[in-house]
């Protein structure tokens, strides 16, 4: 009963005609950023923030959580006709789907995207309304020594997920914490690396920081050469799955739906994960493996299920810990703090409407997104024609003009240049950005819970093995971190045993 | 020069020893405090020497091991020209945004990475220019009512 009454709260926040508007533009934005190569859902919620300040926060999130979701949606679209993923999630329909397309099944590709992300993303938001409330009730248990401990483990997790080396992840993230130290001391009033800029006394802006790294970068990388684009010409038809496309894709998209979901509760790049683990698994189950990557409607329905629900999971740690995920999340956390809002345990229960409004939002965007994308295709792929030559001035005059327009000030646009020459050097160096967004993000948090901590504890690090959670936390932090040690331990020893063997033979 | 991927971490681990460093030092100008009261400069003075350990750790690693061979910087020969040229746009366009006023500059940004970057022809250059300038313009300034630099023609 409880439960129908908040639900019926969220309806009476999301069904006004301002709150169904700023929906509606979210998705649409979105689709459109999923659309275009290059530009990323974390890039353009970052650019469209600032647009949403003179809006109630339960508008400006329903917005911009739009956004990220119909990024996903809009993502598999550049996957399957150009076979250039919209953004990193969509990477793995690009093997099934972009071969669908060449035999001319790209409609009921796009099809079957379209209704496994409206089904993964009802999925998700179902979880999202039963689990996160319980959840926040449990953090209300939660001291500094458990945030703290909590927010360390978010950032061992991102690390350990980290593709490349898990020492250069971890370097960014304690650059990230220490950028993240700029600024006026929240205890003392103490100003820390400003130099007297005045612009620099609030710290370094996560939104110019975003922006460069994401944005500045991402362009930046891709004007070094010319991008050339093979787009599928024939006419794109046929996009309601047949009865066949429905019992090969059933399963794999009520698979790739709880799966997304439980992984987006992790800290780390949980759609991009769950895409390729949903992949590798129907092709595990499939009886025709040897099929995949030629065309099977399996291999996109999983997949595409998956990220769509992972973006849905991503929202539990955020509502109900007030710990961001991945950097998409990171900014929309950063956007209820721009807002007012203090995101954590007691967000639900202070904020109900905003809460359940954009639960209600999120369902009702899904809606709107598979009524969208199925008629708006023809458009989408015309935007795909765009060349880059004339897309790209676009997308930094949107990057400049966002930052510029928080605060008016040039001090932030020449950070948001200088973190996108940092962004660009650092990945060609194979230094990964995620852990340094999400060690600025919730850097200023991790210091005070710290400290707080060192204060009530008189100085001793044993609180945060002396509290049952904090311990549990730090526990598996230190495990994920031991844990390459004792495969590469294990690797070698495998290695000298071979030699000695060897010696012996 | 084949450049490796140990180059590349050499490089970085020294870029990173200095700005760990730079943080350590500098914390010291503040108060770090003790354990049990932690001051403003507890967390940059740790934090900038955990960065430095790691910094030599990456170094040391990378010392003298030539690791696995990397594409060079740039993948094409003029490829730096394009980027410097776009990084050079973005500071000019910040530098005289105040002076000239956001549409014109909207326009001669656009307009200058259109032409210069993947050189397109005048026309093209012009209308999508113009066209950027001032759907920019009717979004930013008429719709989303965002305050933006006017210039000496007041655009």
């Amino acid at each position: 009963m409880d439960l129908l009454n908040h639900v019926l709260l969220g309806a009476q926040v999301c069904f006004t005609p301002m709150n169904l508007f700023f929906c509606f533009v979210g998705v649409l934005m979105g689709t459109l950023v999923g659309v275009l190569p290059g530009l990323g859902p974390t890039a353009a919620i970052a650019m469209l923030l600032p647009n949403t300040f003179h809006v109630p926060p339960v508008t400006a999130i329903i917005m911009l959580a739009g956004i990220y979701y119909g990024a996903m949606y809009g993502g598999s679209t550049t996957s399957i006709l150009v076979n250039i993923p919209g953004e990193a999630a969509s990477v793995i329909t690009c093997l099934d789907g972009y071969q669908m397309a060449k035999k001319g099944r790209g409609g009921a590709a796009l099809g079957i995207a379209a209704f496994s992300s409206f089904i993964a993303g009802t999925v998700s938001v179902i979880g999202l309304m039963l689990v996160a409330p319980p959840l926040a009730k449990f953090a209300l248990a939660f001291g500094p020594p458990e945030y703290f401990s909590l927010m360390l483990m978010g950032i061992v997790i991102l690390i350990y997920l980290a593709s490349g080396s898990i020492l250069k992840a971890l370097m960014m993230a304690v650059f990230g914490l220490l950028i993240g130290t700029i600024g006026m001391d929240s205890i003392s009033a103490t100003q820390r690396l400003t130099f007297g800029v005045l612009e620099l006394s609030d710290g370094v802006g996560l939104i110019p920081a975003i922006m460069g790294l994401f944005g500045v970068a991402e362009v930046i990388a891709n004007v070094e050469q010319e991008i050339k684009r093979e787009l599928i010409t024939t006419k794109v038809k046929n996009l309601l799955p047949t009865l066949r496309d429905w019992r090969e894709s059933f399963w794999p998209m009520i698979r790739g739906s709880f799966l997304g979901f439980f992984i987006g509760l992790l800290p780390g790049p949980a759609p991009v994960i769950s895409s390729f683990s949903s992949y590798a698994i129907e092709k595990k189950l499939s009886k025709h493996p040897e099929k995949f990557g030629t065309g099977m409607i399996a291999g996109v329905a999983g997949p595409e299920a998956a990220n769509n629900a992972a973006s849905g999971g991503a929202f539990i740690p955020l509502f109900t810990l007030g710990i961001p995920s991945n950097s998409v999340v990171a900014i929309l956390l950063g956007a209820l703090m721009i807002h007012g809002i203090q995101p954590g345990p007691m967000l639900i229960a202070n904020h109900p409407d905003l809460f359940w409004g954009t639960i209600m939002s999120m369902y009702l965007g899904n809606a709107m997104l598979l009524v969208l994308n199925l008629p708006l295709i023809g458009i989408w792929v015309q935007v795909l024609k765009v060349p880059y030559p004339i897309l790209f001035p676009l997308i930094l005059l949107f990057c400049m003009v966002g930052v510029f327009s928080l605060n008016y000030s040039h001090v932030e646009v020449t950070l948001m240049i200088v973190f996108g020459i940092f962004g660009y050097v650092a990945r060609k160096f194979q230094f990964e950005m995620a852990p340094l967004v999400l060690a600025l993000v919730i850097g200023p948090m991790m210091e005070s819970k710290l400290r707080l901590s060192l204060v009530i504890s008189q100085g001793s690090p044993w609180i945060f093995i002396e509290k049952p959670i904090s311990a549990i936390f730090i526990f598996i932090s230190l495990a994920l971190l031991i844990s390459p040690l004792i495969s590469r331990v294990g690797k070698r020893r495998e290695k000298l045993k071979e030699i000695v063997q060897g010696d012996e033979l | 020069m084949e450049r490796t991927q140990s180059h590349y971490d050499r490089i970085a681990s020294l870029f990173f020893l200095i700005v760990g460093a730079f943080f350590a030092l500098y914390s010291c100008t503040i108060e770090i405090g003790e354990w049990h009261e932690p001051g403003p400069g507890f967390l940059p003075f740790w934090g900038g020497i955990t960065l430095v350990l790691m910094s030599i750790g990456l170094l040391a690693s990378n010392w003298s091991r030539k690791g696995p061979a990397r594409p060079s910087f740039f993948p094409e020969t003029d490829s730096w020209k394009r980027v410097l040229t776009t990084f050079m746009a973005l500071l000019a366009y910040n530098l005289i945004s105040d002076s000239l006023g956001f549409t014109l500059t909207a326009f001669l940004f656009v307009g200058f990475l259109v032409k210069c970057i993947f050189p397109q022809s005048w026309a093209r250059t012009l209308i999508v220019a113009a066209g950027a300038a001032i759907l920019a313009r009717l979004l930013f300034v008429d719709f989303l009512q965002t305050q933006l630099p006017k210039g000496f023609l007041g655009l």
